[in-house]
């Protein structure tokens, strides 16, 4: 019977300096997938790294456990990293079929991840099963898994609201602009000052859809400098704040002791520019706009407290929602397990179906041949002959559709003991891909 | 029979207001934000099928009476509610905002509302009045003002999420509202609408003087000069938002202003003035 196993190390359980031993480079997966395929008796796999997770997903179809095969892949993971097996054993996870799928979905709806909900980890998975995928590592049940577990992914981010709202400072400026203008489009962002998270904020709105950047710097050289990056307009700064009137956002983050932004001079630029709608994120401290600047018609301010307020409260959320998914995550994992079980069942339960009505045909015609029935007496002795094959397999077949519904362990040894008691041909390639 | 149709009509139009609005309450982090899509839909096709219904009575008043029904308080604000869903239903076709119905479908059930109270009575009409110059001066100022009841709805919506934003807190998740630039531009075309509708209906209403005859006509009459106070309103509104850049937040409480005087003119006038236009 398959043992669909997994065996990882992720952000929650060991520390960089062991990940990163651990990580494999695109370029060693083929090999990796194939030795694994090779030297082991792995049948399938998917190997998924990451920064944050080192993951091997296995399906063993000739091993009796699956403790067998976990033992397998600590095996292959120490020889190929060079890794002693305690500290493996120390700082890694071990799943087994149910827990293994439960493990897969919830990485996929990024419910393991560092920010939950967040939209990388799909994309992630995916690349890892289509490298495997290409390597000839997947097979008829990893397919079926990670094409599931996209599904789910999908489902809990439609669903749930674990994947909305900005975690970021400067997703959640991009975010309220949006909730101010009509369209991004055409607008223009003044940077005052320099730094990581104007630019970064800066930049994510010029993906949004603004299209001008003025920046601003008590040194013009500087300005320059930063305006390059965006392809933007360089100004002098100077204390009437001119340069504002075309801005629609603007960013501050300087190093300015005092206010730069005083509300006094920008209701002037608002009168100037008609009042259009102007959003200010001041992420400098000390803070380089007055407060007061909020109480200006159409003039919108949020500080760095506001922003990661706003920051937080999306996170709580997110944990909260996150509960919520975790319980799609098991109802859909359950139903996937018993679903592969009876998937897997079924080619052996086919075969013996088959086997026990060729046997009776073959009977028949012999019978037929040798006496002269009437087609009425035909006809009798064919249905009683069916009938005979049917309840002969009754219970048999409804004891292992039992074992397996129950999740009984014990249908793999009844699948494997029906197919040498009767000599079954199972070569069927749901089973195997080999 | 027609009586119970009309308490259907009304009834729809009551569940769909309600619908309408807990779609907007509904806070996103709550175990509810799931069946809020749901929701959505039934307020929608609630106000549709409100909508059909509707559209049918007026054409049976219509022959019923032998003139097209705007005599008495019934025909009237069956036609301002069939009017304002008319605008709602095309604003949700052009731009998919369908949370403008929180703010109007109220509005066009109360108009059900005072219909249904006054569903067994009719006016008569003298008898020089009932021609097509009835329909298209009534039509125009009726369908106007609607264009003003949805421009009253983006104002509102307008007021709360600036408020929302000024706050700060809860103001991303918990927000269905459309943006303020889009709330205030929709509010600004919706009101552009209005003015052209009400103008060609007043148009319409002054040649129609000019044929009337055996039915004494006055100018000074209250309706006529409400109504061109309420078109001042509207009119001034676009000049400053043209030339003062007044947009935003005054337009939003000039939007509400002109809500008013709609009233004013609509309502008010024929409850305390005497006018040539009193529905009775």
């Amino acid at each position: 019977m398959n043992q669909i196993i997994s065996i990882g190390t992720s952000h929650h359980v060991a520390p960089i300096e062991f990940r990163e031993k651990l990580a494999f480079s695109e370029a060693q997966l083929t090999e990796s997938l194939q030795h694994l395929r090779e030297s082991y008796q792995i049948h399938e796999a998917v190997i998924l790294s990451t920064c944050n997770r080192v993951e091997v997903y296995a399906v063993a179809n000739a091993v009796r456990t699956a403790d067998a095969a976990a033992k397998m892949l600590i095996e292959f993971l120490s020889h190929y990293h060079y890794i002693g097996v305690e500290p493996l054993k120390k700082w890694t996870y071990l799943h087994h079929n149910l827990e293994t799928i439960q493990h897969l979905f919830r990485v996929t709806a990024s419910l393991d991840s560092m920010v939950v909900g967040e939209s990388q980890i799909l994309g992630q998975v995916k690349a890892a099963f289509g490298a495997s995928r290409e390597a000839g590592g997947a097979g008829t049940v990893l397919n079926r898994l990670f094409t599931k577990a996209f599904s789910v992914g999908k489902r809990i981010r439609s669903e749930t609201t674990i994947a909305t709202g900005a975690v970021s400072i400067s997703y959640a400026a991009v975010e309220l602009a949006k909730k101010i203008f009509n369209t991004l489009e055409g607008k223009t962002v003044a940077i005052i000052g320099a730094g990581e998270m104007s630019e970064l904020t800066a930049k994510h709105l010029v993906s949004n859809g603004v299209s001008n950047v003025i920046v601003a710097n008590r040194t013009y050289e500087r300005a320059v400098k930063v305006a390059e990056k965006f392809n933007g307009t360089p100004v002098a700064y100077d204390s009437d704040l001119g340069f504002l009137i075309d801005a629609d956002i603007v960013i501050t983050s300087t190093n300015a002791p005092d206010y730069l932004i005083k509300r006094q001079p920008l209701v002037n630029i608002m009168r100037k520019r008609r009042h259009r709608y102007m959003f200010l994120i001041d992420i400098a401290v000390p803070r380089d706009i007055e407060p007061d600047v909020s109480k200006i018609d159409h003039a919108f301010l949020y500080n760095i407290d506001d922003l990661e307020a706003v920051v937080a409260s999306n996170l709580k959320d997110r944990q909260q929602e996150a509960t919520r998914a975790e319980q799609i995550v098991v109802e859909e994992a359950k139903r996937f397990y018993d679903q592969l079980q009876i998937f897997q069942v079924n080619p052996t339960i086919k075969a013996l179906h088959q086997q026990f009505r060729e046997i009776a045909d073959t009977e028949l015609q012999a019978c037929f041949y040798k006496a002269t029935l009437s087609d009425q007496q035909e006809a009798a002795v064919a249905s009683m002959t069916q009938a005979i094959v049917k309840k002969l397999l009754h219970h048999p077949m409804q004891n292992l559709r039992c074992a397996v519904n129950d999740g009984n362990a014990d249908h793999g040894q009844y699948v494997q003991a029906l197919q040498e008691l009767f000599a079954l041909d199972v070569n069927d390639k749901e089973t195997s891909n080999q | 029979m027609i009586n119970f149709l009309f308490l259907v009509t009304l009834l729809i139009y009551l569940a769909a207001s309600i619908f309408q609005t807990l779609s907007l309450a509904i806070s996103n982090r709550s175990e509810a934000a799931i069946i809020r899509p749901t929701i959505e839909r039934i307020a929608f096709w609630g106000t549709s099928i409100g909508f059909a219904f509707l559209s049918l009575f007026i054409p049976l008043w219509w022959l019923t009476q032998g003139h097209f029904p705007m005599t008495h308080w019934t025909d009237s604000t069956a036609f301002f509610a069939w009017a304002i869903t008319l605008i709602y239903l095309i604003i949700v076709r052009l731009t998919h905002l369908r949370t403008l119905g929180s703010f109007v479908m109220p509005v066009a059930f109360i108009a059900i509302l005072i219909s249904y109270s006054f569903a067994t009575h009719t006016a008569a009409l003298p008898e020089p009045l009932q021609n097509y110059w009835l329909l298209a001066h009534t039509t125009l100022i009726f369908i106007g003002y609607a264009a003003f009841i949805a421009a009253f709805g983006f104002g509102l919506m307008y007021l709360i999420a600036e408020r929302k934003i000024r706050k700060k807190t809860d103001t991303l998740l918990d927000n269905l509202l459309p943006s303020l630039g889009i709330s205030d531009e929709l509010g600004y075309r919706c009101t552009i609408l209005g003015v052209i509708l009400l103008t060609m209906g007043v148009i319409v209403g002054s040649l129609w003087t000019q044929y009337i005859r055996d039915v004494p006509w006055k100018w000074l009459d209250a309706k006529v000069i409400s109504t061109l106070m309420t078109w001042l309103i509207y009119v001034l509104q676009i000049g400053l938002r043209q030339f003062w850049g007044w947009h935003g937040r005054r337009a939003a409480y000039a939007a509400i202003i002109g809500f008013v005087a709609v009233l004013c003119t609509y309502v008010g006038v024929d409850l305390f003035l005497d006018s040539m236009h009193t529905y009775r």
